[in-house]
């Protein structure tokens, strides 16, 4: 295999990330590069920034990444709505942002996809690859699922999706769709980021080969829209995260409201909800 | 048949499950690898970095809280100064007015009274002046009485051409007095 730093004729476009290497049993992907590149960053930015202000050194940078955090820290708060869940939360809610963003953004460097190791592209934008979308929107699910098990019982969340369709058939047919969507949510989750980040790639790079020596003045208005996607990308993915796990979370109407039909077993719903 | 014919399907379904999964370019190894290794990068941000992050949100939220405070504190504590001074003016314009509405009075008192000495003052000095003038019209006259007696005296001692003393004058004076009435 040899490294090339020659852009291409043509757009490469392949929905697959190109494996580059194996270190024993694992694959090491183009699209895991760079994501680690940018959870290297991601890690530095956020650590430097802890740093800045536990020393009293904050500049600019720092504080406007503070301000990110603590507006994020407040939606989740504000979603959750018990402050106590919302702190164990928050590393996970904003990892992903901060994750998908910084990951977004180095995918739209003119290196991404220019250099090659071999016949792939070296670098691969992390969210352009269904196994990093898939991994990340199954853990946002099952992060959402242990949450109700946790507050609701196994039993209680099951409750949920299980009703006994002879006792309330309306609500029997309405867990069965929540069961169904639980999974459509995953690959909605999924899907939507993958689309948005893998398209304005493809975007980028047919723009780019379209219009030739214009390109240095087509490619800047699409870059600008690309960054702005791949930041709302990245937000959405947190925002419906945190939503997913609050709707999994007993709130006043399990507590107080629709009365179980006779013979129901009750959801159990823990005291501190 | 059936059986054949179901697990034709379900091989086919199967085949082309596999092949959408690889037209994507899902692969079960990557998504474990992916999975684990976010994990890992959560709980190693979880550990040394987002409490560091919430204590410096927490200590920055707990400062303007205390400003916040304080700013209340400091508001009521201003109010309740500015209401003591008002207080004190209020109080000071109330003692004010009753130290002028004294001085009115003292001062019309101290007029009334000067007014009342000058008066009697004028009346006693009237009163002695007459008092002085009765006398000195009293002793004028007695001046004049005993002048014009002494001049009688006089006159008569050269018509009548003899000492008269104080026996023959009053014989003289019983004279013309039986004289007149007679």
């Amino acid at each position: 295999m040899s490294l090339s730093i020659v852009a291409e004729s043509a757009p490469h476009i392949s929905i697959a990330p190109e494996t580059l290497f194996h270190i024993g049993p694992l694959l090491i992907t183009n699209s895991q590069l760079l994501g680690l590149l940018g959870g290297v960053l991601a890690f530095t930015v956020l650590w430097s920034t802890a740093r800045a202000f536990k020393n009293g050194t904050a500049g600019r940078f720092a504080h406007l990444i503070m301000w990110a955090f603590e507006s994020l820290y407040d939606t989740t708060v504000e979603v959750i709505g018990d402050t106590k869940i919302a702190k164990k939360v928050v590393p996970l809610a904003i990892t992903l942002v901060f994750f998908f963003v910084i990951n977004n953004w180095l995918g739209l460097l003119p290196i991404v996809g220019s250099i090659t190791y071999g016949e792939a592209p070296l670098l691969r934008g992390a969210a352009a690859d269904l196994n990093v979308t898939v991994a990340l929107a199954v853990i946002s699910i099952v992060t959402a699922q242990l949450w109700a098990m946790k507050r609701r019982g196994i039993f209680g969340n099951l409750g949920r999706y299980f009703v006994n369709p002879f006792k309330d058939p309306l609500h029997a047919f309405e867990g069965i769709l929540e069961f169904v969507a639980e999974f459509t949510r995953t690959a909605a989750l999924a899907l939507r980021i993958f689309g948005n980040v893998f398209g304005g790639e493809v975007l980028l790079g047919v723009i780019g080969f379209l219009t030739g020596y214009a390109s240095v003045v087509a490619l800047p208005i699409f870059y600008s829209l690309e960054l702005f996607v791949g930041a709302v990308q990245g937000y959405v993915f947190f925002m419906l995260t945190i939503a997913f796990i609050s709707l999994g979370l007993p709130g006043e109407e399990d507590a107080h409201g629709h009365e179980p039909a006779k013979g129901d077993k009750p959801e159990s719903v823990p005291e501190e909800a | 048949m059936y059986h054949f014919v179901t697990a034709a399907v379900t091989h086919e379904n199967a085949e082309h499950s596999v092949g959408l999964f690889q037209a994507l370019g899902l692969n079960g190894t990557l998504l474990i690898e992916n999975t684990l290794a976010f994990l890992v990068f959560v709980a190693v941000l979880a550990k040394f970095v987002y409490p560091a992050l919430m204590k410096a949100v927490d200590a920055r939220r707990e400062a303007i809280e205390t400003g916040l405070r304080e700013a209340k504190e400091s508001h009521k504590a201003a109010e309740k100064a500015q209401s003591q001074v008002a207080e004190v003016l209020e109080a000071a314009r109330k003692d004010a007015d009753d130290i002028i509405a004294r001085s009115h009075q003292e001062a019309t008192l101290m007029v009334a009274e000067a007014e009342e000495k000058a008066k009697s003052r004028a009346e006693q000095i009237v009163a002695d002046a007459r008092q002085q003038l009765d006398n000195d019209v009293r002793k004028a006259r007695e001046a004049l009485k005993r002048d014009t007696v002494e001049l009688v005296a006089l006159a008569t001692e050269r018509v009548i051409g003899e000492k008269l003393d104080d026996k023959k004058d009053a014989a003289l004076v019983k004279k013309a007095l039986a004289g007149e009435k007679a």
